[in-house]
C-alpha cells in the first residue's frame, strides 16, 4: 500500500483534488498502469476520506481513443467530471475544457551508475550533453544533479551539461487566464530527440557551431534550450513537396482534446481549399496502414494531434502522413521553409484567415515531378455555378472525366476529387440487373462480430 | 558589315516558298560549327578573313574553351542569290531573296537532346560528316532522329583539306573513301526510309552531297564544277553532273568518255578525280609550294581575281584565300540548301501527322499542313534560351501557322495538358517576339508561320517545351511531345553549403531544368535535390550552369554519382507465397517469376524491352497485345489476357497477372491488388529501387465474405507484402545500367584503350577498323557505376588520343546473390540502403510471408 502511495503521489493527489473541491473526477491510466488502477483508487478514496474530502466521486478510465499522453477530455465529459488526473507519461497538450493533474509515476533510478556514464560520455566526446529523462524519472533530476555536479568537480571535467525541465504538473484549460506556464517561444525540436525509458537519455547535440540565439525547445512535458542548429530535416522537405503536388488530402483528427483542435482543422480546410485542393476529414483513432489504405484516393494526410504523437513513420503507408505545420508550408504558395519547425499546432493558429494572393505571377514547379504545374482552380468552378449555364457545364466536365485515363487517375494522383477516384475505380459495386423484379424473403442474417460470426466459430469447432 | 536589316529579314519571312529551317548536325567534331562560320559569313555577320576560326555560334565561354558546342543556338540568315545561279531551280519560288533559319547543333552524345530540339523545329539537315572518320555513332543517331521527325537530310562531306594536306591521299583513294562515306550514310538511313518524305538518299550526282573544308572555308558540289565544263563539253549540267561521280572514266588523250577503266591508257581517269579532285589538288600544291607565277596562271584561267593585299600572303593563308575565291563554301552549301532542302510550305505538308496530336482534318491541322500564316496560331516552343543578364527566358520555337506578334495573348499548352482539361494551361501575354540576327537579337512586331521565332514574357510558364495556341482556340490539340534518344541516366545530388540558401538553390534548379531540354531536377526522399544528366559531361556542364549562371556563384556542394539500379527475379518463385491481411481474414496468395523465359534467344528484345518501346502497354488492344506476346515471346495466349496491369507508374516494364480460378469477388479486389503492384514495383524489396522484368502472378485469394473487410485496408499492405514475399523467394538480383561506349582511335593504342576497358569492367561488343584510314572503331558494354573516371583513365593511357562517346545501353542482371556475405550486389545495397535511410540489412521474407 504504501508502495501505491508513494509511487502514484496518492497524498499530493489527495490533496489538489480537496483544494479545489472537486466532487466529481475522473483518473485516467495508460494500459501499462490499468493494473494498479484499482488500487490507486482505492487508496486515494481512502486518503480523501480520512483528509475531510468524503463524497468525492473517483472514476477510472481506461483504453483511450488516441493516445494515452493525451488528457481523454471526451471520456471525461460522458462522466461529467470535474478534473481529470492523468497517469503515466504525458505530453502536456493543453486541454481544452477540463483541468488536469498530472501524475508521472516514480520509476527507481541508480543516480550514481547515470552520473558516471554522463561523465564517460563527456570524456569520449567534447560535445555538450543534454539530459532528456521520462517523465517518470522527473523525481530523481534533482538527485542526478547533486551527483553529477559532485563527480565533475572530482574529475575536474569542464563540459557543461543541460538538463530539461518539466513543465508543470498542474493544467487548467487554456481558455482560463492563468496559464501557469510561458509558451510564448516554444519550437520544438522534431527527429533527433531520442527519449530512453531504459535509464537516462542522453541528447548529444550534433551540432557545435554555437551562434548568439539560443532556441527552446519543449516536447513531452519537458523543456530545453540548446544553440540553434542549422540541420534539415531532410525528409520532411521531401513531404511537404510531394505534400505540394497532391490534389486530395484527407485531414486525419488525431485528438479530441487538445485544446484549439477544432480550430486548427478549420484552418487547414480553409488553406487546403485556396491551394485548390480538395480536402476530406477523417476520424480513425490512431492511423496505422490498413485504416489509411481504406482511403487510397488521398494522396497525403495532415494528421492533428499532439505534439508528442505528431510525427509517425509513413514510410509503410500509402500515403506520407504530414504535420499541420508541414501542411502550411505546403499550401501556402511562396512560402520558403526557413529551417524552423514546429510540431505543435497551436504555434500554427491564426486568428485571421490566411490571406490569398489572388493572381500568382509564376506557375508552380513540382520537385517531384521535375517541371511547372499547376493546381486545378476551385475558384474557376465556384464562378461558374452561379450561372444559368452550370449544369450543361458539369454535364461537359463529367463527360470529359470519362476519357480520362482510369489507371492515371487511381494509380498516379490525377484524380481531383474522391468523386473522380470512384468513378474511375474498375469495381462499380454489383449490377443493376436483377433477375426478378419480386424482392426476396427477409433472411437471418449472421450475428456476433466480424472477427468470427456465431456460425463461424461452431465451424471451426467441428 | 551585315549586309542585311531586320526589315528585310522580316518582309522575307512572309515569302513562305523562300524560307529554309535547317540544323547542322554531326558527330562531335566533324566540323558544324566551323562550316556554319561561311554561312554566316556570306549573310555578312561575320567576316570572310575570319570564317571558321570565330565559331560564331559557339556563344559560351566553356564552348570556346572546350571546343565543343554546348547548346544550340539559331540564327536567321538572309540571302540575295542571282537570277543564273536559281536558274536550275524547278521549285516553287518568289524573287530570288532567301531566309535560312539555321541552328548549329551540339555533336557530342550528351547534348543530342539539343539536337532533338533542333530538329523538331527545323525541315531540313545538313549532315556533316568528316571525310576521313566517316560515319561515327552520333551522326547514325542524328540521321535517324532526323527521319524519325521527318527532316529531310542533305550530306557534306568535310575537312576535305585533311585529304590533300595531312593524309596527301591521291585522287582515286580518296574518290573511294568518299563513295564509302556516302554509302554509310545511306545505309544507315534505309531502314528509316518514310513514303511521305520521299527518296532521302543522298548522291553527289544529284547535287545533294557536298564537299568541304569547313576551317578554309571552302566547299563545291559537283554542280559547281560542272557549270565550269558545261562549255567545254557541249553538254548540259545535269549530264555534267553525272559525269563527275560514278563509274563514268575520262580518257585525256582520247577526249572520250567511258564506263569502265581503261587499264590500257594511263590517261584514262574517272570524271571526278580528273576534274574535281585533281585541280584542286593542284592549285592547293601551287599555293603551299608559293609557286606565285604558276598560280597566277592558274587563277586567270578560273577567272578567280583575288585583292592585291592577298596577294601578298604565302603558304596556308594564301590558299585559304584562294580556295574561298574560287570554290566558296557559302555558295556551294547556299545552292544545296536551296534547291534540295524543302520549304516550310512543302515540308508541313508532310510533316502535319507527325506533328498534330489532334484529328488531321480539324482547322488547325489544316492550317500547319497549308502553312497558312492567316490561320489559327500554333506554335511550337523546343526550347528555352537563357537572357544573357535579366535571369529570364526566351521560349524558342517555330510558328507552324498562323502569325504571332508582340502583344497576342496565347494558351500555352504544357507538356500534360490533356484536352477539355484545365491541368497545365495557361493564357499569357507575348511581350516581344525577337528574331536572332547572329548574337544580337532584333524585335519585330510580328512572325509568321514557317519561320523561327524567340518570344519574351512566357518563360514562368514553360518549363521546357510548350504548344501555343490563340486565346480563344479551346479546342485546340497541342503539338506532340519531342522524343529524346538519350535519357538521363547520371546523378548528382546538389545542396547548398550554407542552409539559409536553400531558396536560391531552389531558384537556380529551377531555371536550370529549363535552360536544357533534358536535365531532370527533383527532390529524393532523402530531402535531396538531385539533377540528372545524360552523361557526365552533360551534368558537368549543367552544375556549371546552375552555379554561375543561375545562383549567382554561390557555393554549392554537389554529392558523388548516385546510379539507379534495378531490382530484377531471375527465376520463378520456389513455392506460392501467401500473406495475410491486417485482420487475418484475407489471404493472397502469389509467384514471382521472370517476364522472359530463359531459353529466350538473348539476342532477342526482351519483354520488358518491348514495354519500354511502348510496343505492348497498358493501352493496348488485347488481341494484339496476346499476338505480340504469343507469337514474339511464347506466352500462353490465354495468360497474356489476363494481365491486369504494368507498373510502376502504369506502364513499367512489370506486370500482373491474374491466375486464379472461380474466386469470388475478385472484381471488387482487382484496383487495391494493383494499387499495391504499382508500389510494390516501385520500391522493390532489396533496396527499394524500381523493379524491372518482372510478373507477378496471382495464384489464389480468399477474402472474407463482407465487403467492409475486404476493403483496400486490408487488401492494399497486404498485396504488397505478397510481393515482397514472392519477389525474395525467386532469387531476386540487381540490375544495373550498362553504358555502350563508342571510341576511335588510331590502331596504335587501341591495345591500350583494351586494358582500361578490362580494368573497368568493360566487355568488347565489336571491333572494326575503318578501311583506308589508320583509325580503329572499338565499342565497348561498361557498366555506369564505373565509368566516372573511364574517360580520364583514357586519355590517359592514350595520351588523349581516344574520346569515348557513352550511352545508356541496357540493364544487365549482377549475377552475384545479394544475400551472400560480401557479393557485389550486397554492398551495393547495403549502400543504397544507407543513404535512403532504411534499415541496415533487408527485410527479411518471414516478414512478408505468413504461416496458414
Amino acid at each position: 500500500m504504501d508502495d501505491i502511495d508513494a509511487r502514484y503521489e496518492v497524498p499530493r493527489t489527495a490533496d489538489f483534488i480537496r483544494s479545489r473541491a472537486y466532487t466529481r473526477v475522473a483518473l485516467q491510466f495508460p494500459d501499462e498502469m490499468l493494473r494498479d488502477a484499482a488500487a490507486v483508487a482505492r487508496a486515494l478514496r481512502r486518503e480523501l476520506a480520512g483528509g475531510g474530502g468524503g463524497g468525492v466521486k473517483l472514476f477510472v478510465m481506461a483504453d483511450t481513443a488516441y493516445n494515452s499522453c493525451c488528457v481523454d477530455e471526451v471520456g471525461a465529459s460522458h462522466i461529467d467530471a470535474q478534473c481529470v488526473v492523468h497517469y503515466g507519461h504525458a505530453c502536456m497538450s493543453p486541454t481544452s475544457n477540463l483541468p488536469a493533474f498530472f501524475v508521472f509515476g516514480k520509476m527507481p533510478l541508480d543516480t550514481n551508475a547515470c552520473g558516471r556514464s554522463l561523465l564517460e560520455c563527456s570524456r569520449e566526446s567534447d560535445k555538450h550533453i543534454l539530459v532528456l529523462y521520462g517523465l517518470e524519472y522527473a523525481h530523481a533530476i534533482d538527485d542526478l544533479k547533486a551527483v553529477v555536479a559532485e563527480l565533475y568537480k572530482s574529475h575536474s571535467g569542464s563540459v557543461e551539461v543541460q538538463y530539461a525541465d518539466v513543465l508543470c504538473s498542474v493544467m487548467s484549460p487554456s481558455s482560463a487566464a492563468e496559464r501557469e506556464h510561458d509558451q510564448s517561444d516554444g519550437n520544438t525540436h522534431s527527429n533527433d530527440v531520442s527519449i530512453q525509458s531504459d535509464g537516462v537519455a542522453t541528447f548529444v547535440n550534433n551540432c557545435c557551431n554555437v551562434e548568439g540565439s539560443k532556441r527552446k525547445y519543449n516536447l513531452g512535458g519537458l523543456t530545453w534550450s540548446t544553440p540553434i542548429d542549422d540541420n534539415m530535416e531532410d525528409y520532411v522537405y521531401y513531404l511537404v513537396e510531394k505534400a505540394k503536388d497532391a490534389n486530395i488530402i484527407g485531414i486525419l483528427v488525431g485528438t479530441l482534446g487538445v485544446a484549439g483542435y477544432l480550430h486548427i482543422i478549420e484552418q487547414m480546410k480553409y488553406l487546403i481549399k485556396a491551394a485548390g485542393k480538395k480536402s476530406y476529414t477523417l476520424v480513425m483513432g490512431r492511423p496505422n496502414s490498413a485504416k489509411l489504405a481504406n482511403f487510397p484516393e488521398c494522396e497525403v494526410f495532415v494528421y492533428v494531434s499532439c505534439a508528442q504523437t505528431a510525427l509517425l513513420d509513413s514510410k509503410e503507408f500509402l500515403a506520407p502522413v504530414i504535420t499541420p505545420f508541414e501542411a502550411v508550408l505546403a499550401f501556402t504558395r511562396g512560402r520558403e521553409w526557413t529551417g524552423e519547425y514546429l510540431l505543435d499546432f497551436k504555434d500554427l493558429i491564426t486568428t485571421e484567415k490566411p490571406e490569398i494572393s489572388n493572381k500568382t505571377e509564376e506557375a508552380r514547379f513540382s520537385f517531384i515531378k521535375g517541371g511547372y504545374v499547376e493546381d486545378s482552380c476551385t475558384e474557376g468552378k465556384e464562378e461558374q455555378s452561379e450561372t444559368s449555364l452550370a449544369l450543361a457545364e458539369v454535364t461537359e466536365k463529367a463527360l470529359s472525366i470519362r476519357n480520362l485515363n482510369n489507371d492515371a487517375v487511381l494509380y498516379q494522383g490525377g484524380a481531383n476529387s474522391a468523386i473522380d477516384y470512384l468513378k474511375a475505380r474498375s469495381y462499380r459495386g454489383l449490377t443493376g440487373e436483377y433477375e426478378g423484379p419480386a424482392p426476396d424473403s427477409v433472411l437471418t442474417g449472421r450475428t456476433g462480430r466480424a472477427a468470427g460470426y456465431n456460425h463461424e466459430t461452431t465451424k471451426s469447432a467441428q | 558589315m551585315v549586309k542585311f536589316t531586320a526589315e528585310e529579314l522580316r518582309a522575307s519571312m512572309d515569302k513562305k516558298h523562300n524560307i529554309r529551317n535547317m540544323s547542322v548536325i554531326a558527330h562531335v567534331d566533324h566540323g558544324k560549327s566551323t562550316l556554319t562560320d561561311s554561312l554566316v559569313a556570306a549573310a555578312g555577320i561575320i567576316s570572310q578573313d575570319v570564317a571558321g576560326d570565330v565559331r560564331m555560334t559557339d556563344t559560351r565561354a566553356d564552348e570556346a574553351e572546350r571546343g565543343i558546342t554546348i547548346k544550340s543556338t539559331g540564327i536567321s540568315l538572309h540571302y540575295e542569290m542571282t537570277d543564273e545561279s536559281l536558274k536550275r531551280f524547278k521549285g516553287k519560288r518568289e524573287g530570288n531573296s532567301y531566309l535560312i533559319n539555321l541552328i548549329d547543333s551540339p555533336g557530342h552524345i550528351d547534348f543530342s537532346s539539343e539536337v532533338t530540339a533542333a530538329l523538331r523545329i527545323t525541315d531540313g539537315a545538313l549532315v556533316v560528316v568528316d571525310c576521313i572518320e566517316g560515319v561515327c555513332v552520333q551522326t547514325e543517331t542524328v540521321l535517324r532522329q532526323s527521319l524519325g521527325e521527318r527532316i529531310k537530310p542533305v550530306l557534306t562531306v568535310n575537312k576535305m583539306d585533311r585529304c590533300f594536306l595531312e593524309l596527301q591521299q591521291d585522287g582515286e583513294e580518296a574518290y573511294q573513301a568518299f563513295a564509302r562515306v556516302i554509302e554509310n550514310v545511306n545505309v544507315t538511313m534505309s531502314p528509316y526510309e518514310d513514303e511521305k518524305l520521299g527518296s532521302c538518299l543522298v548522291a553527289p550526282e544529284k547535287g545533294t552531297v557536298a564537299f568541304s573544308a569547313g576551317l578554309h572555308g571552302w566547299a563545291f558540289t559537283l554542280s559547281s564544277f560542272a557549270k565550269m565544263y558545261v562549255a567545254k563539253f557541249k553538254v548540259d549540267e545535269a549530264k555534267m553532273m553525272e559525269r563527275l561521280w560514278g563509274e563514268n572514266y575520262y580518257d585525256a588523250a582520247t577526249r572520250k568518255w567511258s564506263n569502265a577503266k581503261n587499264t590500257a591508257s594511263p590517261t584514262c581517269q574517272r570524271g571526278f578525280v580528273q576534274f574535281c579532285y585533281e585541280p584542286i589538288r593542284r592549285i592547293i600544291s601551287t599555293c603551299m609550294n608559293d609557286d606565285k607565277e604558276k598560280l597566277w596562271q592558274m587563277l586567270d584561267k578560273l577567272k578567280v581575281t583575288l585583292k592585291a593585299e592577298d596577294k601578298e600572303l604565302t603558304g596556308k593563308k594564301l590558299m585559304k584565300r584562294v580556295m574561298q575565291a574560287w570554290l566558296p563554301a557559302s555558295d556551294a552549301l547556299l545552292e544545296m540548301i536551296v534547291f534540295h532542302l524543302p520549304s516550310p510550305a512543302t515540308a508541313q505538308q508532310y510533316r502535319v501527322e507527325n506533328l498534330y496530336e489532334g484529328p488531321l482534318d480539324d482547322p488547325y491541322a489544316t492550317a500547319i499542313r497549308n502553312c497558312d500564316p492567316n490561320g489559327p496560331l500554333m506554335v511550337y516552343v523546343s526550347k528555352m534560351i537563357p537572357a544573357s543578364d535579366s535571369g529570364r527566358f526566351f521560349a524558342f520555337g517555330r510558328v507552324f501557322s498562323g502569325t504571332v506578334a508582340t502583344g497576342n495573348k496565347v494558351r500555352i499548352m504544357g507538356p500534360n495538358f490533356v484536352p477539355g482539361e484545365k491541368k497545365d494551361l495557361y493564357v499569357k501575354t507575348v511581350q516581344r517576339t525577337v528574331i536572332w540576327m547572329g548574337k544580337k537579337q532584333e524585335s519585330v512586331a510580328d512572325v509568321p508561320c514557317g519561320n523561327t521565332v524567340a518570344m519574351v514574357g512566357l518563360d514562368q510558364f514553360i518549363t521546357k517545351n510548350a504548344t501555343l495556341t490563340d486565346e480563344k482556340a479551346v479546342d485546340a490539340h497541342p503539338i506532340k511531345a519531342m522524343k529524346f534518344s538519350v535519357s538521363p541516366v547520371v546523378r548528382k545530388s546538389v545542396a547548398c553549403k550554407n542552409a539559409a540558401e536553400l531558396p536560391k538553390l531552389v531558384e537556380g534548379l529551377k531555371r536550370l531544368s529549363k535552360s536544357d531540354p533534358l536535365v531532370v531536377c527533383t527532390i529524393e526522399e532523402s530531402g535531396e535535390h538531385v539533377i540528372a544528366g545524360v552523361g557526365q559531361l552533360h551534368l558537368e556542364i549543367c552544375l556549371k550552369d546552375l552555379q554561375d549562371d543561375f545562383m549567382g556563384g554561390t557555393d554549392i556542394i554537389v554529392g558523388p554519382p548516385i546510379i539507379t539500379y534495378r531490382e530484377t527475379v531471375t527465376t520463378n518463385s520456389s513455392h506460392t507465397v501467401m500473406s495475410k491481411s491486417p485482420n487475418k481474414h484475407n489471404r493472397l496468395y502469389m509467384e514471382a517469376r521472370p517476364l522472359d523465359s530463359a531459353d529466350l534467344d538473348p539476342q532477342q528484345p526482351t519483354v520488358a524491352k518491348t514495354i519500354d518501346d511502348e510496343r505492348i502497354g497498358p493501352k493496348d488492344d488485347i488481341k494484339e497485345r496476346g499476338k505480340i506476346l504469343s507469337e514474339e515471346f511464347g506466352w500462353d495466349k490465354d495468360l497474356a489476357r489476363k494481365i491486369w496491369a504494368f507498373g510502376p507508374d502504369t506502364k513499367g516494364p512489370n506486370m500482373f497477372v491474374d491466375m486464379c480460378k472461380g474466386v469470388q469477388y475478385l472484381s471488387e479486389i482487382k484496383d487495391s491488388v494493383v494499387a499495391g503492384f504499382q508500389w510494390a514495383s516501385k520500391e522493390g524489396a532489396l533496396a527499394e529501387e524500381n523493379m524491372r522484368g518482372v510478373c507477378f502472378e496471382l495464384c489464389d485469394v480468399m477474402l472474407h465474405s463482407d465487403s467492409i473487410h475486404r476493403g483496400g485496408g486490408q487488401i492494399i499492405p497486404t498485396s504488397r507484402r505478397a510481393m515482397y514475399a514472392a519477389q525474395l523467394t525467386a532469387s531476386p538480383r540487381l540490375m544495373q545500367p550498362m553504358y555502350l561506349v563508342d571510341i576511335q582511335v588510331p590502331q596504335t593504342v587501341a591495345g591500350n584503350v583494351y586494358t582500361v576497358a578490362y580494368n573497368s569492367g568493360g566487355e568488347l561488343k565489336e571491333e572494326a577498323n575503318r578501311v583506308g584510314t589508320p583509325l580503329a572503331n572499338l565499342k565497348f558494354y561498361l557498366p555506369v557505376a564505373r565509368s566516372f573516371d573511364f574517360t580520364d583513365k583514357l586519355r590517359a593511357a592514350t595520351s588523349g588520343q581516344a574520346f569515348p562517346q557513352c550511352v545508356f545501353d541496357h540493364w544487365k542482371i549482377m549475377p552475384c546473390d545479394p544475400f551472400q556475405a560480401g557479393s557485389d550486389s550486397g554492398k551495393v545495397i547495403a549502400d543504397i540502403r544507407k543513404r535512403k535511410g532504411l534499415k541496415d540489412i533487408i527485410t527479411p521474407l518471414s516478414e512478408y510471408e505468413d504461416k496458414l
